[in-house]
């Protein structure tokens, strides 16, 4: 028996150190090869992103990319917490983005790899270099509004002089920014927020809400169908609909413009392949090749030299846009996340 | 092992018993139990040790109120799946011609479609360019009142997608009944109400409480429906936990949301074996 135990002992030794030899080894193996997993939306998106990215990143370095979706928040904290990588490269929005680094869940940028792309330094920010702009902007059917639809969010609060059915996006801190343009605070002057003055004046506005959208397809439907006359939309929702023919008119007055960052979850083993791509794709040329398919804005102004002029007066980065638009705050919002979607939570609920 | 073997038959027995539902046991421990041990250690240790996160649960008010609100919605849609399903599964289960083969694939159609679909073939139904608003105008009556974003259309989309699971739980036990049973009832007497409400009935019962749980603890996961149809005061839970994992990364608090809603539903479901017993679920 006792020669038998320790016979098994060394086996079971020696079949642990076979289990675990490939997960000791795949830097190298795995760098070898030469793959990356970039995090994606997927359909219209990734194509975009095939295209302008995925294509040009592999011919130039012979890397091959392999696409990933749906994009979880969630999942990039799972990622690190189990450090098992389901992709290497993601993008979000500034205050995502703003929690992530928050929670310590990136991984340091690579400055050399940045610096040998001649990436602008303003693109950096913490643990990411924006990508590009999304909006949320005000939105009408033009067929309700033959004469001129809202311009403004005070139009938008004014049911008596444009009455119609209503929709806001269930977000408490875009929403609250619209409430309090809409009362009269000035662009520049929105953040911090008056969480106060903004619900008050969202109080007005809330019995007029037919419907708080969330998804992005539901969003469309809504205008699509004529469910809702007035909405405060993606700006690249609202113009997928306008090139399908629905009769939509984008008001830019007051648009929340957002950036959007690329990031690399924290510990991932194609780290520095990861900073290779994100320095790679975001030259001008290769932004400007993906903002011309998708109405987003490119984060580098000097992409508009490659992108024609009719294109580039729908995205959120022209600078008669950007000059109505004001910016969600992350430093001062992540900290009261919590506390501000609790609150809406409950505001909403009664 | 040799020794083992010769030790006498009861002992190789109880071991071989023993290896025959340790893959059964195993399973449970790896798929139910951990994950669950998990989300309670979760909820009192991130971000770090503490029961504030329950603290939180139960002095703000929003979290017991939605809580509540899911309780409720979980049983108005069980009731609604009941009343609509009961008769239903009769009908299918009573009769051995064609009509019952049409409404047993009618169910099993509903059943395979996914509930994404359904909800949103219901925002089309009901919505401003639907057949409702178009019956509406035929019959001159105007403006249909609003119908979509109300905590009626999410009711209705939630009993809708519910429904086939209470009709084929009642639909196995009631096949099961034997038809000579009310035949027998009614030679001794009985008229047919008589014959159903004192055999059929009780006998069915199973399957009225097998569908009742199955329907709700289904519901009360709902997410996506009442998000799209209902109205932000049809809040389900799952949309507080959900928000607090996706948008938030809480994920201690969002564990001790589940936490919570899981001590609810085994109260409940402990209270109601208390009075019916639980192994009735199995028929």
């Amino acid at each position: 028996m006792g020669r038998t135990g320790i016979g098994r002992r060394r086996w079971i030794k020696g079949a642990a150190a076979c289990a675990l030899a490939p997960a000791l080894l795949p830097r190298t193996s795995r760098a070898q090869n030469k793959m990356l997993l970039v995090n994606t939306w997927g359909g219209s998106f990734e194509e975009a992103q095939r295209l302008a990215y995925y294509g040009p990143f592999t011919e130039k370095h012979g890397v091959e990319i392999r696409p990933v979706s749906p994009m979880s928040f969630a999942k990039l904290k799972a990622q690190v917490q189990s450090r098992n990588y389901e992709w290497d490269v993601s993008s979000t929005g500034v205050v995502e983005f703003s929690l992530a680094m928050h929670e310590g869940l990136l991984e340091p940028i690579d400055l050399a790899a940045l610096a040998r792309a001649d990436v602008p330094q303003n693109l950096i920010l913490g643990n990411g270099v924006a990508n590009m702009s999304l909006a949320t902007v005000l939105t009408y059917r033009k067929d309700k509004f033959p004469n001129g639809g809202p311009a403004s969010w005070a139009d938008f609060w004014d049911v008596k002089r444009f009455p119609g059915t209503r929709s806001l996006y269930d977000r408490s801190h875009t929403s609250l920014a619209f409430a309090l343009l809409a009362d009269g605070v000035a662009l520049d002057r929105l953040y911090p927020l008056d969480i106060e003055r903004g619900f008050r004046k969202l109080g007005e506005i809330k019995p007029h809400i037919k419907v708080w959208w969330k998804e992005g397809a539901q969003s469309q439907q809504l205008m699509r169908d004529g469910e809702v006359d007035i909405m405060g939309m993606w700006n690249a929702r609202a113009q997928e609909l306008i090139d399908r023919g629905v009769p939509l008119e984008i008001v830019w007055n007051g648009a929340e413009n957002y950036m959007g960052f690329w990031f690399v979850p924290k510990g991932t083993p194609r780290a520095a392949l990861a900073w290779e791509f994100i320095a790679f794709a975001t030259q001008p040329e290769r932004q400007a090749a993906f903002c011309s398919r998708l109405p987003y804005g490119p984060s580098d102004p000097r992409a508009f030299a490659h992108i024609a002029p009719e294109v580039a007066r729908k995205m959120p980065t022209a600078p008669e846009h950007l000059r109505a638009s004001f910016s969600p705050d992350a430093a001062w919002l992540v900290p009261n996340l919590a506390r501000l979607r609790e609150r809406w939570a409950q505001w909403m609920a009664t | 092992m040799h020794a083992v073997a010769q030790r006498g038959g009861w002992r190789t027995e109880t071991m071989a018993g023993g290896l025959m539902v340790a893959p059964a046991v195993l399973t449970i421990v790896a798929l139910f139990l951990v994950p669950i041990g998990y989300v309670l250690m979760l909820s009192v240790s991130d971000p770090s040790w503490s029961l504030e996160h329950y603290r939180r649960l139960f002095t703000v008010p929003l979290y017991a109120n939605v809580m509540l609100g899911t309780f409720r919605t979980a049983l108005i849609v069980t009731l609604a799946c009941l009343i609509l399903g009961y008769p239903l599964a009769y009908v299918m289960a009573r009769r051995n011609d064609a009509v019952a083969v049409i409404l047993l694939v009618a169910v099993g159609s509903s059943f395979w479609t996914g509930f994404i679909v359904r909800t949103y073939a219901w925002l089309v139904i009901l919505g401003n360019k639907g057949p409702v608003a178009a019956a509406y105008a035929f019959a001159g009556w105007g403006q249909p009142p609003q119908l979509l974003f109300t905590s009626f259309s999410a009711t209705l989309g939630m009993t809708h997608i519910l429904l086939p699971y209470m009709v084929l739980a009642l639909y196995g036990v009631m096949r099961k009944i034997d038809p000579s049973y009310l035949r027998a009832a009614e030679s001794l007497g009985a008229r047919p109400f008589a014959a159903f409400r004192r055999v059929f009935l009780p006998l069915s019962l199973p399957g009225v409480v097998n569908g009742s749980v199955l329907v709700f603890t289904m519901c009360l996961g709902f997410y996506i429906t009442p998000i799209l149809l209902g109205t932000p005061k049809d809040m389900m839970i799952s949309q507080l936990i959900s928000q607090q994992i996706e948008d938030l990364l809480a994920w201690g608090f969002a564990s001790a949301i589940a936490t919570v809603l899981l001590a609810a539903t085994v109260f409940l479901l402990a209270l109601y074996n208390r009075f019916a017993g639980l192994d009735r679920l199995w028929g």
